[in-house]
């Protein structure tokens, strides 16, 4: 359990099954109340742009896929660089894949933004242990 | 029909020349003539031609001047060199610089010439098949590797979300499963991903460069010890690592090589053996590093074992699961970084592979 009041969610996948199985993993696991979920980055990226007239933005953890159609995890991230940071410094990308590609993995370990690169199926000690620890820090 | 025909650029300074091989040679092939390398060369931009012809003494620039000029530019069109006297300097330098397939004698027979011409044009031909075909043989290649890696990831991308759900089936104890099944599932699942791992495996030792960077022998037996040890928690390992000197070499490969032994020298025990023993060694060189991987399995039937780093190549006699591409993977990463393998067994005693690398530490910088 981690106890963050407001803390929120966003998951970011194409797959349905891993974002419902992400959701109800953060249940189970009592992370956070708020999950939004969705299949589509630019979808997320909008999303998140819509903060920007919120007078605070809360504590957000961006589980974010590698691969996508359309737009991958990586044009995610060089997208969102380009944001506020009254945006930006409330979020932390932990990136979530099936990958076992060098590539990836070492394009996601070089990104600032990046947390962690989690590999799929995600365990929840690992995600509970890997959130918590974003916020043990702050 | 026209299209088939043998394109022909004959360059002499004698009129009559050009005349005389217009007429003898019409009707067989189709014929462009200049009087001058330079008029030569004008034609050439315009016109593909399959065969050159030219005659050595020229004013201005000679027959093999002009080949050597053109030979960069135009690799392809056969070359042929004519010439008044049998000078045998003159062809000795036309060969060497002009790259000039064949010489004719002035005056020429006809038959010889026809002759010459049609040998030219085949070789030619053939050059241009192998050059089409080359290109055609690294595109299906290109193909074939990217075909291998999206397709792995595809297969594994859903394979990974049914692992997901029996991880929260159990989670949320949603299933009652009293027969294991689940269980089963799972199992099915992870020997459907090692295959797959062995895919990507495979893959990325036949495209990724070869890089070298430090090695420390103890520090990865020791991670690829870690990652068999559940598999058979009765296997006694023994580590010996000599290492006196730094190593450098393929970190990513040879990481493949004793991750695949040391899985085989776990998976493949005598399941009534006592003390079931996996003994790993390191000697490690200026030169070389040379290695041990050592079992009392089950050893390997000697008509077999010239077979075992074949592809697909599967034992018939043990019942164990295997995909049959972990030792040609071996071999194969083995062969990227110039490192040999040698192999002992006796059925029913035990395995013994013996590996050498090559230490590419630059010990003078």
């Amino acid at each position: 359990m981690i106890s963050i009041p407001d803390l929120r969610i966003i998951l970011i996948d194409d797959n349905e099954v891993d974002l419902m199985l992400h959701e109800k993993l953060i249940s189970i696991q009592q992370i956070s109340r708020t999950v939004l979920s969705f299949n589509n980055a630019n979808k997320a990226l909008e999303f998140l742009s819509s903060n920007i007239s919120l007078p605070r933005i809360p504590p957000t953890v961006i589980l974010l896929d590698i691969q996508m159609p359309e737009m991958d995890g990586f044009e995610f991230l060089e997208a969102f660089h380009s944001y506020p940071s009254k945006i930006k410094s409330q979020c932390h990308v932990i990136m979530v894949s099936s990958s076992l590609d060098y590539g990836d993995i070492s394009r996601t370990h070089a990104n600032p933004i990046v947390v962690k690169l989690l590999k799929k199926p995600l365990m929840a000690s690992e995600l509970t242990s890997t959130i918590a620890g974003i916020f043990r820090n702050e | 029909m026209k299209e088939n025909r043998i394109r022909i650029l004959y360059i002499d300074d004698e009129i009559h020349n050009l005349n005389a091989f217009k007429a003898s040679f019409r009707r067989s092939y189709e014929i462009y003539t200049a009087n001058s390398a330079q008029e030569g060369k004008q034609l050439l931009k315009s016109i593909d031609v399959h065969i050159i012809i030219a005659d050595q003494k020229m004013p201005v620039s000679t027959g093999v001047e002009f080949f050597n000029e053109i030979k960069d530019t135009l690799p392809d069109p056969m070359r042929i060199l004519l010439t008044g006297y049998t000078d045998v300097e003159d062809i000795i330098d036309a060969i060497n610089k002009g790259h000039i397939y064949s010489y004719i004698k002035k005056p020429w027979d006809e038959h010889e010439l026809q002759r010459t011409i049609n040998n030219a044009y085949e070789i030619y031909t053939t050059r241009r098949q192998l050059k089409e075909k080359i290109i055609e043989l690294e595109k299906i290649n290109d193909e074939l590797n990217r075909f291998i890696y999206s397709t792995s990831h595809d297969l594994r991308s859903p394979l990974m979300s049914v692992l997901g759900i029996i991880n929260l089936s159990r989670l949320d104890n949603s299933v009652t499963d009293p027969n294991g099944y689940i269980n089963m599932i799972e199992t099915c699942i992870q020997k459907l991903d090692g295959f797959i791992q062995k895919i990507i495996e495979y893959y990325r030792n036949s495209r990724l460069d070869v890089e070298y960077e430090k090695i420390d022998f103890n520090h990865l037996i020791n991670d690829c010890i870690s990652s068999f040890k559940h598999q058979n928690t009765s296997i006694k390992f023994q580590v010996d690592v000599e290492q006196p000197v730094d190593f450098k070499g393929d970190t990513f490969r040879i990481s493949v090589i004793l991750n695949n032994l040391i899985s085989n020298a776990v998976k493949y025990q005598k399941p009534d053996e006592t003390h079931p023993m996996v003994q790993l060694s390191v000697k490690v060189e200026p030169h070389k590093a040379t290695m041990f991987i050592i079992d009392n399995g089950i050893g390997i039937l000697s008509e077999h074992l010239n077979n075992i780093f074949k592809m697909f190549f599967r034992s018939k006699n043990n019942n164990k699961p295997g995909s049959g591409i972990g030792l040609y993977i071996v071999k194969e990463a083995l062969n990227k970084i110039g490192g040999t393998i040698n192999v002992e067994s006796k059925y029913g005693e035990g395995t013994q592979f013996e590996i050498s690398i090559p230490n590419r530490n630059d010990f003078d910088t």
